[in-house]
């Protein structure tokens, strides 16, 4: 399978090129911008119930994947994530790992690459705030989005602080550990949230807008609820 | 310090380096990443310098400013801390000297070293009726002021008049004069036109507007959104 990455940074899109009939590549439901006819589409919660239910509460992905399979080689597809901004692919090899943010996944191909839940916080104590990951392992290839810019940072001997809401991906070979930026008083009076100290060696896939902070901006803008109202 | 911009217009991140020592105090909520090694102080109305409870508070409820900044400085060694706004659009670098200020509109102002003072500038009632709002924060002193704008920066060199919506107004520099004026002769026709009361702005200087009008946008997309609790 070829892949390509057009309309990068601002509205990137993923074609990827199929080199025989049979073989396969997996997307989140809602993904499919336009595909070669003799694509066949197949909808399934993949890895059973229990697994996908798992990795839509806890991952944030969707329920409901799709497996799309050529019907000869030179087949095409077409596929974008949700928001505006970059994508990008990571090719990983046998037993490498690979960490994605909830809601980043976009597709992958391999069909040995696993795609696992992988509780990353301390959400019930944050409220909704914490991280979480889906540990992607090869081999294969995962194509995950951002909104807005993907920046990568790699990560020196000092260490490295990214508020959580703008971690999208990280390699293995990193460890994180979730806080509250700036002490108690950060978390309630910075504004900053959560933040996520990494160390060791690898690299931080950051995205440079937060669909959190677009929705805290437009709140205020939303119709107010008439009172006495059903609804 | 060195400010690094990166993807620009439409999502561009700012890259602050610090040599050792150096600190820049940054918009609540505006971090996105930085190394470790930097110590960060939240500063509230109340923090010392800043002028106090009153003038703390008065930045940020006229200002448009969050009432809160954070400090970052980089002790040890180098560093550098990412900082960005909630919306899209580009960031600009302005060098503040002395006897130049810069008034920025309130929501635009993301950071700047110690060595530039925020003030508001109060509007009086000129700024009342605007609609909009219409104060700005005054910065002096001597150093760069990192500030956002929503959708893409026109620079404009003025040495004349321009009529300016206050919604696309970013910022401009201290030998500009502005008032209040309506978009087109009388209060009817002018409320009629969408542009309600507008800046007439006139003098030598730099003028920056922003592409696009967050209130615009707001109610562009917020209305269509399901209605909260009041």
């Amino acid at each position: 399978m070829r892949h390509e990455i057009l309309d990068a940074p601002n509205f990137a899109l993923l074609k990827l090129r199929f080199d025989g009939a049979g073989e396969q590549a997996v997307a989140e439901s809602g993904a499919l911008v336009a595909k070669s006819a003799a694509v066949t589409v197949q909808t399934s919660l993949r890895g059973g119930l229990i697994a996908a239910a798992k990795r839509s509460v806890l991952g944030g992905e969707s329920l409901f994947q799709n497996t799309y399979t050529a019907g000869a080689a030179g087949d095409e597809l077409w596929l974008a994530p949700a928001a505006e901004g970059d994508l990008k692919g990571r090719v990983l090899s046998a037993g490498e790992s690979f960490f994605l943010q909830s809601g980043a996944y976009l597709a992958h191909h391999g069909p040995e690459l696993v795609v696992d839940t992988r509780w990353g916080g301390v959400r019930g104590f944050f409220g909704g705030l914490g991280l979480f990951l889906l540990r992607i392992s090869g081999p294969g290839t995962v194509f995950y989005g951002s909104y807005g810019a993907l920046h990568e940072v790699e990560v020196g001997p000092g260490g490295y602080t990214a508020d959580t809401g703008h971690v999208v991906a990280f390699t293995e070979g990193l460890e994180y550990r979730v806080r509250p930026f700036g002490g108690a008083k950060g978390l309630f009076f910075s504004g900053e949230g959560l933040v996520c100290d990494f160390s060791g060696r690898g690299s931080v896939f950051l995205q440079t807008r937060s669909p959190a902070s677009l929705a805290s901006f437009l709140h205020p803008y939303r119709p107010v609820k008439a009172r006495g109202s059903s609804e | 310090m060195q400010f690094e911009l990166r993807y620009q217009p439409a999502h561009t991140l700012a890259i602050v380096h610090l040599s050792p020592g150096e600190a820049i105090r940054a918009e609540a909520s505006s971090m996105i990443s930085m190394t470790s090694g930097l110590a960060v102080s939240t500063d509230g109305p109340l923090a010392r310098g800043r002028g106090g409870l009153l003038r703390g508070m008065g930045r940020a409820m006229l200002g448009g400013e969050s009432f809160f900044t954070n400090t970052f400085t980089a002790v040890g060694g180098a560093g550098h801390v990412t900082l960005a706004p909630a919306l899209c659009g580009d960031l600009l670098v302005h060098d503040v000297r002395p006897g130049e200020d810069l008034l920025i509109q309130g929501s635009s102002y993301v950071a700047a070293p110690d060595t530039v003072t925020l003030d508001t500038q109060w509007q009086g009632m000129k700024g009342f009726f605007s609609g909009e709002s219409l104060f700005f924060l005054r910065a002096t002193g001597d150093g760069p002021v990192l500030l956002n704008a929503f959708g893409a920066i026109q620079t404009i060199d003025l040495d004349g008049e321009l009529i300016v919506d206050t919604g696309h107004l970013v910022a401009f520099t201290s030998g500009i004069q502005y008032r209040v004026t309506t978009a087109s002769p009388g209060l009817i026709a002018s409320w009629l036109s969408g542009e309600g009361f507008v800046l007439s702005v006139t003098g030598k200087g730099r003028l920056y507007l922003q592409t696009r009008n967050p209130s615009e946008y707001g109610v562009a997309v917020g209305s269509s959104l399901p209605p909260r609790e009041a």
